[in-house]
């Protein structure tokens, strides 16, 4: 795997941050193009602007996506809902963390989301993580783009190229297991999600192969 | 969509806790989420001190076979092995 740079962290962290401010408890391909057009620095975001899509017009898309079902709607926080039973999840968080250090936190979160045999006590996901990455297979694809490009790092253009060929490439079988699905369920997904990207990209009117060539000049280079 | 409903949503949230199942049935998940992680780090706290499984589950209120078989098989036995 290679690593990303760091504007394709900055993108990243956008991306959460557009996931967390409509609402989604996850963050997936989708999120990943509104990071991109959030952040608007780089060569990725100039090619959308050329293909048509601007922030506020993607956001809208997205909520209207939201309203077809195919991504949920706004969702409370973790934090809120155990705000309605007179939890404070921070006070928690941080007092674990001084007592026990954030290594043994990090321990105890795989230990109560790990696949135990019967499944005992096992959840799905816990409040104290950070929301979900149901992006890992584009992330993936953009790292395998950064190696056969012979590119030190993952820049927001192979970000872009990795959404766009996750699009076009079916998940893995793995990403359909009783745990895979129970996670979906817990943040609200509907069932067969894999990923809203194309959906966002085709309410948009994008042509992909379009876009995949534009990506492609972007980066200089023939994508095969 | 963004701040506005989502503060939209901790209101209704407040106001319904009880009464909405869509927001209740969420913070119970939540919820049980956190105790799994509390008790997995009171469980591995308990044991680096020296704890038997008898001890924990007792105060934990369920058998020692219960508690071992939840627990033992992750990093304890990692640890014994690497002693």
């Amino acid at each position: 795997m290679i690593g990303r740079s760091e504007h394709g962290r900055r993108v990243l962290d956008l991306a959460r941050e557009e996931a967390a401010r409509v609402g989604h408890r996850y963050l997936g391909p989708e999120h990943l193009l509104l990071g991109i057009l959030r952040d608007g620095g780089s060569g990725a975001a100039r090619v959308l602007q050329a293909q048509g899509v601007g922030l506020e017009a993607a956001r809208a898309a997205l909520g209207r996506l939201a309203g077809r079902g195919v991504v949920p709607g706004s969702r409370p926080s973790d934090a809120e809902l155990l705000g309605t039973l007179g939890i404070d999840l921070e006070a928690i968080r941080r007092d674990t963390e001084q007592t026990f250090g954030r290594k043994a936190l990090g321990w105890a979160i795989r230990e109560a989301t790990r696949a135990r045999r019967g499944g005992i006590g096992r959840v799905p996901r816990t409040p104290l993580e950070s929301p979900p990455v149901l992006a890992t297979q584009a992330l993936y694809l953009a790292s395998q783009h950064a190696k056969t490009l012979s590119r030190g790092a993952v820049s927001p253009e192979l970000l872009l190229l990795g959404v766009i060929t996750d699009i076009q490439t079916p998940w893995p079988r793995c990403m359909s297991n009783p745990w895979v699905r129970q996670l979906h369920a817990s943040v609200g997904l509907p069932e067969g999600y894999r990923g809203a990207a194309g959906a966002l990209l085709a309410a948009l009117g994008v042509d992909l192969d379009e876009l995949h060539d534009a990506v492609s000049a972007e980066l200089r280079v023939a994508v095969p | 969509m963004g701040e506005a409903a989502s503060s939209e949503v901790t209101a209704v949230a407040a106001a319904t806790s009880s009464q909405d199942p869509e927001v209740g049935l969420a913070a119970v998940a939540a919820l049980r989420g956190l105790v799994e992680v509390l008790e997995a780090l009171q469980v591995e706290n308990a044991r680096a001190k020296g704890w038997s499984w008898q001890a924990i589950a007792a105060k934990l209120g369920v058998t020692k076979q219960a508690v071992h078989h939840k627990y033992a098989g992750g990093r304890f036995r990692l640890r014994r092995e690497s002693r």
